[in-house]
């Protein structure tokens, strides 16, 4: 359960990232928050995880009130929430088992860490997460001689490793190309559907919003102006989100027909 | 198209103010300072023409210092010197230079301490290492390998740290968020990422100090320049070079053989 109650975020030079935001979101639920570069997605998400701390307000994480907690309680915190990144954020110059190992580094003691021996359980749980995703003959290859969309999911595996309650993506697939994004977007639902993980997505391509959304947040300068199912999501919504009518660079398949 | 594009470039932008200013005080303080030290170059050539002890040992080296024990010794214990000291202190410039970093610090105070201690032992040459621990601890080779351990974390812990600012970011990004501990994200994301590097500065940091060895020997630290020194107390100028030499050969060869594994490791 996350639940936002009258949170903000205000950076140094006095950017209003987020702005009294008021949600809740359930266990299980697959959200996608869309909106604008700039619009606060990116803080929303990684609000929910601590990275960027609230200005002031709520906000309540699996029963913790994140605002509150000390170094000790954000790695709690953090341990039951996988994030997936932009950039992928995987480490190049080592193997794709040792990036999902990083998924549990919660739990394996640091010593363990430093000699790079970790416990079976967790090899097994690495080795598991990378199944889940349908790569798990790259184990022992290294990361950087993956193709885009099997680094994202290398990362996938990585926050699944994890065990979360929670998954975080903030924009996913936005270095990824059409086809390869549409079979990262599958995977992202299909763990969350099977394994009853609660998913946050950023996306700004409103088609793959609609397409796996069971319901889609929007926000604009770091205002709810829309929550609903993505049903209801329809070109007089988005022109609210987004200020302005749809154009070719808003749907990923318009864009690459361009 | 009558007129070439050559001639319609725009007009190069005349120099500076800053640019001419500094140029013209680079120039006034070298005739200042050469002014001050006397320099002239007449000396030079008029005193390699004197009957010279010194020059003549250079041309007509001894090279029985091959063979004599008491070299070879010499020789040995510069090497166990910079070895034991490049190794010593490239295991302890790690964590220094780890842990100086703004995403690597546990908290501000470790971090502003840590710096602290790397300037201070940056700020000290190899001499005056050698100095510093042959008066603290007496003449002899453990002066020597406390100063090429000092110096070795000066310098391997500076390369690191530049390279340590250079890494991606992302990895680090990862790791805090999926609940490492500081260490364990900097065992994970971080290192992978600088140990081709690290690895080129340890034996960067060997080839230093192989030289400096011969240079700390001169004031009593131990290795081949205590030798040196001895020749030259003498006046065997000819035994004196015929070392020298011989050390020039064993520094070429290490260094050559350095950089070949050094360019493998890049």
């Amino acid at each position: 359960m996350i639940r936002f109650r009258d949170a903000s975020v205000v950076y140094d030079g006095g950017v209003r990232a987020l702005s009294n935001l008021d949600l809740e979101i359930g266990d299980g639920e697959f959200v996608v928050v869309v909106g604008l570069s700039g619009a606060g997605k990116s803080t929303l998400i990684r609000a929910v995880n601590g990275l960027v701390p609230l200005t002031s307000g709520h906000l309540e994480v699996n029963g913790r009130e994140v605002p509150g907690l000390d170094r000790t309680g954000l790695r709690e915190l953090r341990s039951e929430v996988g994030m997936v990144f932009q950039g992928f954020n995987l480490v190049d110059r080592t193997s794709v088992l040792n990036n999902v190992l990083m998924g549990r580094l919660h739990r394996v003691p640091t010593w363990r860490t430093l000699l790079g021996r970790y416990p079976a359980d967790d090899v097994a749980l690495a080795a598991a997460a990378l199944d889940r995703v349908g790569i798990l003959d790259k184990a022992r290859v290294r990361a950087n001689h993956l193709s885009g969309g099997q680094r994202q999911r290398v990362g996938i595996a990585r926050a699944l490793a994890q065990e979360p309650s929670i998954i975080l993506a903030d924009e996913p697939v936005a270095s990824l190309d059409p086809p390869t994004s549409h079979v990262v977007m599958r995977y992202l639902k299909q763990i969350s559907n099977e394994l009853g993980i609660t998913t946050v997505v950023n996306l700004h391509f409103l088609d793959l919003a609609t397409a796996y959304a069971d319901r889609i947040i929007g926000l604009r300068a770091g205002e709810l102006v829309f929550d609903g199912p993505g049903e209801d999501c329809d070109a007089a919504v988005f022109e609210s989100i987004y200020g302005r009518s749809l154009t070719a660079d808003d749907t990923m398949d318009k864009q690459a027909a361009m | 198209m009558t007129d070439a594009a050559v001639d319609r470039l725009p007009p190069r932008p005349a120099p500076g103010r800053f640019t001419v200013l500094s140029g013209l005080g680079a120039l006034v303080l070298t005739v200042l300072t050469a002014r001050a030290v006397d320099f002239d170059p007449t000396g030079l050539v008029t005193d390699l023409t004197r009957p010279n002890s010194v020059v003549e040992g250079l041309l007509d080296p001894d090279w029985s210092q091959i063979w004599s024990r008491r070299s070879r010794r010499a020789f040995i214990e510069t090497l166990q010197l910079a070895v034991l000291g490049t190794a010593g202190g490239s295991i302890v410039a790690l964590p220094l230079a780890l842990y100086a970093t703004d995403y690597g610090a546990p908290n501000r105070v470790v971090q502003v301490v840590l710096r602290l201690i790397n300037s201070v032992i940056r700020s000290l040459p190899d001499l005056l290492w050698a100095l510093l621990f042959v008066s603290a601890v007496g003449i002899g080779a453990l002066s020597g390998l406390l100063a090429l351990f000092f110096f070795s974390i000066a310098v391997v812990s500076k390369l690191t740290a530049d390279t340590l600012d250079g890494i991606d970011r992302g990895p680090i990004e990862a790791g805090v968020a999926a609940g490492a501990s500081n260490t364990s994200m900097l065992r994970t994301a971080v290192l992978p990422q600088i140990l081709p590097s690290y690895v080129s500065f340890v034996l960067y940091g060997f080839e230093i100090n192989l030289r400096a060895s011969a240079v700390i020997g001169l004031v009593g630290a131990g290795g081949i320049g205590e030798r040196i020194q001895f020749f030259q107390g003498r006046g065997e100028w000819d035994k004196l070079w015929g070392l020298v030499l011989l050390f020039f050969l064993v520094v070429f060869l290490v260094e050559r053989i350095s950089i070949v594994l050094r360019r493998r490791l890049v």
